[in-house]
């Protein structure tokens, strides 16, 4: 998908004038967060505990990456796997593509992957002639729509039931209807089929376990699962972050996973894949592709932005935090939204192209407070705003504004000077304290909320008055 | 076909990335946080079932006659007509047995789910495991076992042995981990989505009702 990041500006004006798109999100977030919440009240044990050692699991993996990578490839590679390496996007498009040429796939049928996303795998192999079906029903959805998800792990809340019903009845020709579960089993009469002729499934990974080369991947349709057993050939597209240690440092990830994405204690299926299928299995695929791809993980992994790569896409950070719970997935403008994205898109798409992504955020916080694996991401998204300064990604606006700025509060003269006269203003015009409209430049802020009007009396004054009062100075 | 990429490129890159090792941080046995108390089996089938039924599942417990008509009525309400057996699966098949006279059921043939029009079908399977944490039960696809009734069926029926029932997910891995089975397959509840206006429905592309029976069986 081609990045527009750098129209955020622009997407997020569609996403505020959208309302059904705004109670769409809100209603789905506000569901999400109710449900996790209750989850992590009863967590057994020490939920915060659990956090922190998930976060220390995943630091200390990423500290010795390199072993645990080596050691993964090996191991999948002696139970029968072909790991291909892809440096970047480009890359593992073409490994894929090669893959599918070299087995002759005509249909592929696909389980939820963000990775996949992330290179355009789809785009790539519908070019090569393979057909690709996304079999998530969200992602069903929205490939039918042709639109990018707008969320991690509800990748279709943006939809109505109505618009759902109506593409059904234009894309698949079925009757309309806007009964749910007759959409729902719409959906799966018509993918069953392809789960049944496809030659290959396609998934992604949720962790890639060193110790013995296998795969977890979690579902709740039962997707998943159909997409890795039923077809012959089984292709697996994850990034170099996914892997953790150990067979038993799963289900503790697990835990945290399930109940930070949609509250539950476990999803409805957990499939742990080793190799292919073995002499005597009746079932199974019998070729197994791992393409691992790094598209800037490397580089991520050097310097102070390490931590993000902890991530493991549970999407609880989206759902909680103010700004995605007000424009929705879409305006950030790539596959990868809210918070989490905010941080990844700009590290992996460059600040060239995201510089506006961290720069929304009020740094309130919540997302990190939600965070099962403890990623700072206000302060990640800090150092990344002062980084894209520091590139010269500023306005002459901006520039101006912080140069005035600091000429005022240099000065004390001029800033009383200017006190005096904006208390005056606002006892006189704006009695009620708010500024509801502002001329041209800065209209920007007053067409949607009123500006704070200037203290008639300025707090500098009202410090110096209640000076003997404060309680510690008593 | 070879693999494509050049792995050594990747595993230098990611070293040269890392500054040299840290120290490998301390790992705390994952048993070790759990000591706990031995359970007895009714506590765990308890917790078991708890946990299951908050998934949306069933459970069913008893003897293998006294579970049959709860069951045949369970099976009877979601509209099945015919029963899924694995070849070899002699508890499931001794359940398919006692039932199908109670239906009327017939025995599917895998084939038939698989192409064609199929009528609406209970899995019959016996667990490999199941774990009282999360009401969860295991099939693998060990030595020649289907995860076919679990997954293409429209019930799934999981037969499970009070003796298979272990505490957590660990315990399960730790029994397969020194040579894990192609697949190791988590099952919790029935088939369920919420992707058209966070609206809960089950039965999205696997099965719309699970059902544990837990019950002491010969084998």
């Amino acid at each position: 998908m081609e990045p527009r990041c750098h129209d955020f500006s622009r997407n997020v004006e569609r996403a505020l004038a959208n309302r059904n798109l705004q109670a769409a999100i809100s209603r789905t977030t506000g569901r999400f967060l109710e449900h996790r919440n209750a989850a992590v009240r009863s967590f057994p044990g020490d939920f915060e505990a659990a956090r922190e050692a998930a976060s220390r699991l995943k630091l200390a993996t990423l500290r010795d990456l390199d072993i645990h990578l080596a050691r993964f490839i090996d191991e999948a590679e002696r139970r029968g796997a072909a790991v291909h390496i892809a440096r970047d996007s480009a890359e593992a498009r073409d490994i894929s593509v090669r893959i599918a040429r070299e087995e002759g796939i005509g249909l592929a049928v696909k389980s939820k992957s963000m990775a996949t996303e992330e290179i355009g795998l789809n785009e790539a192999l519908e070019a090569a002639g393979v057909e690709v079906v996304e079999s998530d029903l969200g992602e069903y959805i929205i490939q039918l729509a042709g639109e990018p998800p707008s969320h991690l792990i509800a990748p279709a809340v943006h939809k109505t039931r109505e618009e759902v019903a109506r593409l059904f009845a234009d894309k698949l020709g079925e009757p309309y209807t806007e009964e749910i579960p007759e959409l729902v089993a719409i959906a799966r009469r018509r993918l069953r089929e392809k789960f049944l002729s496809a030659g290959m499934g396609i998934s992604g990974a949720n962790f890639l376990i060193a110790e013995t080369g296998s795969i977890a991947i979690v579902s709740n349709e039962a997707n998943a699962r159909m997409a890795t057993t039923l077809p012959r050939v089984h292709m697996v597209v994850a990034s170099i972050e996914k892997v953790i240690p150990l067979m038993s440092d799963l289900p503790p990830m697990l835990r945290l996973l399930t109940r930070s994405a949609t509250g539950q204690p476990i999803s409805s299926y957990v499939s742990v894949l080793t190799g292919v299928r073995r002499p005597g299995d009746v079932e199974g695929p019998s070729k197994l592709h791992i393409l691992l791809v790094d598209n800037g993980r490397s580089a991520i992994l050097k310097g102070k932005y390490r931590e993000m790569l902890k991530c493991i896409r549970c999407g609880a950070c989206l759902n909680i935090c103010p700004v995605y719970q007000t424009i929705g997935g879409h305006a950030y403008g790539w596959v990868y939204p809210g918070p989490m994205g905010s941080v990844l898109s700009p590290l992996l798409l460059g600040l060239r192209e995201a510089s506006a992504l961290p720069d929304a955020s009020s740094l309130c916080g919540a997302c990190a407070d939600v965070c099962p694996v403890k990623i700072p991401l206000p302060d990640l998204l800090l150092e990344l705003r002062a980084d894209a300064r520091a590139q010269g990604h500023r306005t002459p606006a901006e520039v101006l504004g912080m140069k005035g700025f600091a000429a005022i509060m240099g000065r004390a003269g001029i800033l009383e000077a200017l006190e005096r006269i904006g208390g005056v203003f606002s006892q006189l015009l704006f009695k009620d304290g708010k500024i509801p409209w502002l001329p041209f430049r800065l209209s920007g802020w007053t067409d949607r909320r009123d500006f704070p009007a200037p203290a008639v009396r300025p707090f500098r004054k009202v410090w110096k008055s209640k000076r003997g009062v404060l309680p510690w100075n008593r | 076909m070879e693999p494509l990429g050049n792995r050594d490129d990747l595993i230098r890159r990611v070293h040269a990335a890392l500054h040299g090792h840290g120290e490998t941080a301390h790992r705390p046995d994952p048993r070790a946080s759990a000591p706990g108390p031995p359970e007895s089996i009714e506590k765990r089938i308890d917790r078991f079932s708890e946990a299951l039924r908050s998934a949306a599942g069933t459970v069913v417990a008893g003897n293998l006659y006294s579970v049959l008509p709860a069951l045949c009525e369970g099976l009877r309400s979601e509209g099945v007509t015919a029963l899924l057996v694995p070849e070899g699966d002699t508890a499931a098949r001794e359940l398919a047995d006692a039932l199908m006279p109670m239906g009327p059921f017939r025995l599917a043939s895998t084939s038939e789910l698989l192409h064609g029009n199929s009528p609406v079908t209970a899995g019959i399977q016996s667990s490999e495991f199941a774990i009282a944490e999360s009401g969860t039960v295991v099939s693998t696809g060990r030595s020649g076992r289907t995860l076919l009734p679990g997954l293409v069926t429209d019930v799934h029926v999981a037969i499970v042995r009070p003796g298979i029932l272990v505490d957590r997910m660990e315990d399960v891995l730790a029994a397969l981990a020194a040579d894990p089975p192609r697949t190791i397959s988590f099952i919790t509840g029935p088939s369920r989505t919420g992707d058209i206006e966070q609206t809960l429905t089950l039965g999205a592309h696997g099965p719309r009702a699970m059902i544990a029976v837990i019950t002491e069986t010969s084998t």
